[in-house]
C-alpha cells in the first residue's frame, strides 16, 4: 500500500517536473521568438515627391552694382522638385533639383549704356575676357545715355541659376541613431559651386533628446563679372580715346561746379582714372562649416532646441559687379550732361558716373550664428512656434532676428499661418554709402546688405493635408498641398515680397 | 553670451527631470510642432541670406553656394 503510494506522489511529481519542463521550454522559445521579432516602422512609407514653385520680387534705390543708388528692382521664379525614394526600412535617398530664372534691373547695369547703344548691341565687355577686341563697334555719333535708375538691356540682365543636390541617411534599428551625407552642385554665369556634407544625429532618453552633430564645405569659383568701364578701361590700357571709349563724350564737374568736357588726351592725373581697380587675383571662394543642434521635450506640449553655427569662409568674398565711389575722387559721367545736377535722383534718366573700383573686402569672414526654437502646443487647433537667433561676425556685424508663427488648425485638412519675423543688424566695418568712401582704405563696399539697418517681414499660408491621400493623379496620392505669402520691408527702403507653393505626392 | 549659457543650462537641467512616453508625444509629433523651418520656407529663407548680412542657424545656406553674403 505504502510502495503503491510513493509510485503514485512520484508518478505526479514527474508530471508537474514535465510541465514546469514544457513550460519554461515554451516561455524560453517564445521570449526567443519576442526578441527576434522586433516590429521596426520604415523610416519612409513610400517615395514622396514635392513639386516646388515661388515667385519673387523686390525694388528699393540702393543698387550696390551702381555703387549704392539705383534701382534695385529685380524678380526671380524658382521651380524646384525634391524626390525621396526609400531604398529600404532604414535608408533614404533625395534628390533635390531645381532652376533659379531671375530677371534685375541692377546686375543689368553692369554696363548701363546697354540700352542706348554704346556697345551697339555686341559685346558688354564686362567679363575678364582677355581675347576681346571691341575697337570701333559702337557709331561715333551714337547717342549714349545711361542711369543708375534705368535698367540696361545688358547680357546680365537676365540670368539662370541651376542646382541640385543628391543626399542620403541611414538610421539605425532602434532609430536612435542617424548619419547622413550629401553632395550639391549649382551654376550661374558668374557662379559655380560644388558642396558636400554630413551629419550624425543620436536620441538618447527615450527618444526626449536628441543631439545633431554636421559639418560642410562649399568650393565655389567665381567666373568675375566687371563693369563695363572699369573693365574697358584696362583694356584700353588708360586711354581713353580708344576701345570702348573711342568717340564717347566723359563729362567733369569743376570745383565751380560747373560741367565740361574733359581733355581725354590731357593729364592723366586730371582726367578719369580708377587706378586702385585690378582683376581679381583669387577667383575661389570656399565655406566651411560646422553645425550644433540639441533638441529636448519639455512636456507633452512643448519642446525647444538650441544651435550653434560655426561658419568659416575664405577667397574673393566681394562681389566684382559691385561699384564703389570714392569721395576724395572727382566724379566723371558718360551720357546726357543735362542730369548731372539730379544724378542721385530718379529724375536722372541719361547719364552713368564712372566707377572708381568695385568693392574690396577681407579675403576670410568668420560667422557665427546661434539660437534656439521653442514650441507649444496649446490646443488640437492652435500652437506657437518660436525662432530667435544672435549673430556676429568678424566684420562687425551683429544682428538679432525674432520670428514667431502661430499655425491654426482649422478643420481636420486645413491649416493657416500667420507669421511675423523682426530682424535688426548693425553694418559691417567697410559700408560707406554712394560716394564716401576714401581711395586710400583697404576695404570698402556700398552694398546696402551690409549696411545697418531694421526689417519688418509678414506671412500669411494655408495648408492642406490628407494624410490618407484619397485625391489621386495616376499612381501618385496628393498628400500636403502648401501656399505662402510674406511681406518684407527694410528701414532703408527695399521692399520684397514672396508668393511659394508646393504639392507633395505620395505613391501608392 | 554668459546669459545665454545660463539659460542653456537652466533649460537643460529643468527639461532632465522630464521624460514622455512615446505614447504620450501624440502633440508632440504634429507637424506643426516640428523643430525646423517648413520645407514651403526655403524659397524665403534663401532670398533673406542674399538681403541680409547675417545667415545659418535655420538649416539654409550659411554663405557658401551662391555669391551671397
Amino acid at each position: 500500500m505504502v510502495e503503491k503510494q510513493v509510485e503514485a506522489v512520484a508518478v505526479i511529481n514527474m508530471k508537474k517536473i514535465g510541465i514546469i519542463i514544457a513550460f519554461i521550454v515554451t516561455s524560453v522559445s517564445f521570449a526567443q521568438q519576442d526578441s527576434t521579432t522586433v516590429y521596426k516602422k520604415r523610416v519612409l512609407e513610400s517615395t514622396e515627391i514635392d513639386f516646388l514653385l515661388s515667385y519673387y520680387s523686390q525694388d528699393g534705390d540702393n543698387a550696390s552694382v551702381t555703387g549704392g543708388i539705383g534701382t534695385e528692382e529685380l524678380t526671380d521664379i524658382t521651380p524646384t522638385i525634391v524626390v525621396s525614394y526609400p531604398l529600404n526600412d532604414d535608408d533614404i535617398l533625395t534628390v533635390d533639383f531645381g532652376i533659379s530664372s531671375y530677371t534685375s534691373a541692377s546686375s543689368s547695369n553692369l554696363n548701363p549704356w546697354d540700352s542706348s547703344g554704346a556697345s551697339n548691341g555686341e559685346d558688354d565687355d564686362d567679363d575678364d575676357d582677355e581675347d576681346d577686341d571691341d575697337d570701333g563697334f559702337r557709331n561715333a555719333d551714337s547717342v549714349i545715355e545711361g542711369s543708375p535708375w534705368v535698367a540696361s538691356s545688358g547680357a546680365s540682365e537676365q540670368d539662370v541659376w541651376v542646382g541640385g543636390s543628391v543626399s542620403y541617411s541611414h538610421s539605425s534599428d532602434d532609430r536612435n541613431f542617424i548619419w547622413s551625407g550629401h553632395v550639391s552642385f549649382s551654376t550661374e554665369y558668374d557662379y559655380t559651386s560644388i558642396g558636400f556634407g554630413g551629419a550624425v544625429t543620436k536620441l538618447f532618453n527615450e527618444k526626449n533628446t536628441e543631439i545633431s552633430i554636421g559639418a560642410q564645405a562649399y568650393i565655389d569659383t567665381w567666373n568675375p563679372q566687371y563693369p563695363t568701364e572699369l573693365d574697358s578701361y584696362l583694356e584700353a590700357e588708360g586711354d581713353l580715346n580708344d576701345g570702348f571709349f573711342s568717340g564717347v563724350t566723359i563729362w567733369g564737374v569743376n570745383d565751380a561746379d560747373e560741367i565740361y568736357a574733359i581733355d581725354k588726351s590731357g593729364d592723366p592725373l586730371t582726367n578719369w582714372a580708377p587706378e586702385n581697380f585690378s582683376l581679381i587675383s583669387d577667383k575661389g571662394r570656399n565655406s566651411y562649416s560646422t553645425t550644433i543642434n540639441f533638441s529636448q521635450i519639455l512636456s507633452k506640449k512643448a519642446q525647444f532646441s538650441l544651435f550653434l553655427d560655426v561658419v568659416y569662409q575664405q577667397g574673393w568674398l566681394a562681389n566684382p559687379m559691385q561699384r564703389v565711389y570714392f569721395a576724395d575722387k572727382n566724379n566723371y559721367y558718360i551720357g546726357n550732361p543735362d542730369d548731372i545736377p539730379v544724378y542721385e535722383t530718379k529724375e536722372n534718366m541719361g547719364v552713368f558716373h564712372l566707377a572708381d573700383d568695385i568693392e574690396r573686402l577681407p579675403d576670410t569672414r568668420f560667422k557665427t550664428p546661434i539660437g534656439f526654437r521653442f514650441n507649444y502646443f496649446i490646443n488640437e487647433f492652435l500652437i506657437i512656434r518660436t525662432y530667435y537667433r544672435y549673430y556676429f561676425d568678424d566684420w562687425g556685424v551683429n544682428s538679432h532676428t525674432a520670428n514667431i508663427e502661430i499655425p491654426i488648425k482649422i478643420g481636420g485638412k486645413f491649416t493657416i499661418y500667420p507669421s511675423y519675423r523682426y530682424y535688426t543688424q548693425t553694418a559691417a566695418d567697410y559700408f560707406a554709402p554712394y560716394n564716401e568712401h576714401l581711395s586710400t582704405s583697404e576695404f570698402y563696399t556700398s552694398d546696402y546688405d551690409l549696411s545697418e539697418f531694421d526689417a519688418n517681414q509678414y506671412g500669411f499660408g494655408v495648408s492642406y493635408t490628407d494624410i490618407f491621400t484619397k485625391a489621386h493623379v495616376w499612381k501618385f496620392g496628393i498628400k500636403n498641398i502648401d501656399l505662402r505669402f510674406h511681406q518684407y520691408d527694410r528701414s532703408n527702403g527695399l521692399s520684397a515680397w514672396i508668393i511659394s507653393g508646393g504639392i507633395k505626392f505620395v505613391m501608392q | 553670451m554668459k546669459k545665454f549659457g545660463l539659460l542653456v543650462i537652466a533649460i537643460v537641467s529643468l527639461s532632465s527631470c522630464v521624460t514622455v512616453k512615446e505614447y504620450e508625444k501624440v502633440n508632440i509629433n504634429d507637424p506643426d510642432m516640428k523643430l525646423s523651418d517648413y520645407s514651403i520656407d526655403r524659397f524665403k529663407t534663401n532670398a533673406l541670406v542674399y538681403r541680409e548680412a547675417a545667415s545659418g542657424g535655420n538649416g539654409g545656406k550659411t554663405g557658401g553656394g551662391c555669391g551671397c553674403n
